[in-house]
């Protein structure tokens, strides 16, 4: 299906700009702190969110007047938490200036970190957290989830 | 004990982040992926401005690269597309993927900023991990026909 392959490739490619955000960011770090460097990272972002919503929202909305669709227009039903995940957002970056600065290395922050992902992406699926839609996780999940987990490793902690 | 203590916490944000990615994803499928995008900056903003008040850790850095400020650029794009995918690929293979791309492009960005070529653990890791990313897709395929 080319629907879901192209989904499949913009994931990877959404790790391939996080690894460059993280790369940015920790340069920016090294000569501030972890804490100013994700806020000076969300004050630029925020700009360049806006100029994408105005540079995009232009022609979306033009298709959309088009289209006449309703489907999911409807605002006043989303329960308002979920205009906050920037919060745990940048909470992670604190959380991790915590670990790395205590007696876990980089290497092992990251390292748990992959694995609490991985934990709490199977049990979003499983429960449909936050009213994501249930997803059943069957044998091969666990196959693929130790090949990248045990890949990531070997990239972590063998050395650059 | 206390590096258990660390470890977990470690662990811990993995299920912080999840949450981060589960809250955009759920908002970019009603009001659009730039838009989340924008919400989940301007509210992460408000909230470090609050953190850095309360810890009184205001550090302008001296002579700052400008490349340093390119995180920003790429976060805001990060959070767009992932927010995209997030609700279409699910929770669980969204965080697989994203994570490959991220591990194999944090091995081609060390390559080119260091200057080394990366060791033979690093590629095995690569290999490893693309391996992950096929048998994925060959669960993939078969959905697909049922």
């Amino acid at each position: 299906m080319f629907g879901r392959s192209t989904d499949w490739v913009l994931g990877i490619a959404a790790g391939a700009l996080l690894a460059l955000m993280i790369h940015y960011n920790s340069l920016l770090a090294e000569h501030t702190t972890p804490t100013f460097a994700s806020w000076t990272a969300h004050g630029l972002g925020a700009v360049v969110a806006l100029l994408l919503v105005l540079l995009t929202g232009a022609r979306l909305s033009r298709r959309r007047r088009a289209d006449q669709e309703g489907g999911e227009r409807t605002p006043a039903r989303l329960p308002r938490w979920v205009y906050l995940g920037g919060i745990p957002g940048a909470f992670t970056v604190i959380l991790a200036a915590v670990t790395v600065n205590g007696s876990l290395s980089l290497s092992g922050t990251i390292a748990m970190m992959l694995v609490g992902q991985i934990v709490f992406g199977l049990v979003s699926d499983h429960f449909g957290l936050f009213s994501s839609p249930k997803r059943r996780i069957v044998p091969m999940d666990g196959l693929v989830a130790l090949c990248v987990l045990a890949g990531s490793a070997l990239i972590i902690f063998g050395g650059s | 004990m206390t590096v258990l203590l660390y470890v977990f916490l470690a662990f811990l944000n993995g299920a912080v982040i999840g949450t981060s990615r589960a809250l955009n994803g759920r908002l970019s499928s009603a009001i659009g992926p730039f838009k989340a995008s924008l919400w989940n900056h301007v509210v992460g903003f408000v909230f470090l401005t609050v953190a850095l008040v309360v810890l009184g850790q205001w550090e302008w850095g001296a002579s700052v690269p400008w490349a340093a400020y390119l995180g920003g650029f790429f976060g805001a794009l990060f959070v767009a597309v992932n927010s995209y995918v997030f609700p279409r690929l699910g929770a669980m293979h969204a965080a697989l993927l994203v994570i490959s791309g991220q591990m194999i492009a944090a091995v081609l960005i060390d390559w080119q900023a260091g200057g080394e070529s990366p060791t033979g653990l690093r590629c095995l890791g690569v290999a490893v991990v693309l391996l992950g990313i096929y048998l994925s897709q060959t669960r993939r395929g078969k959905e697909d026909r049922k």
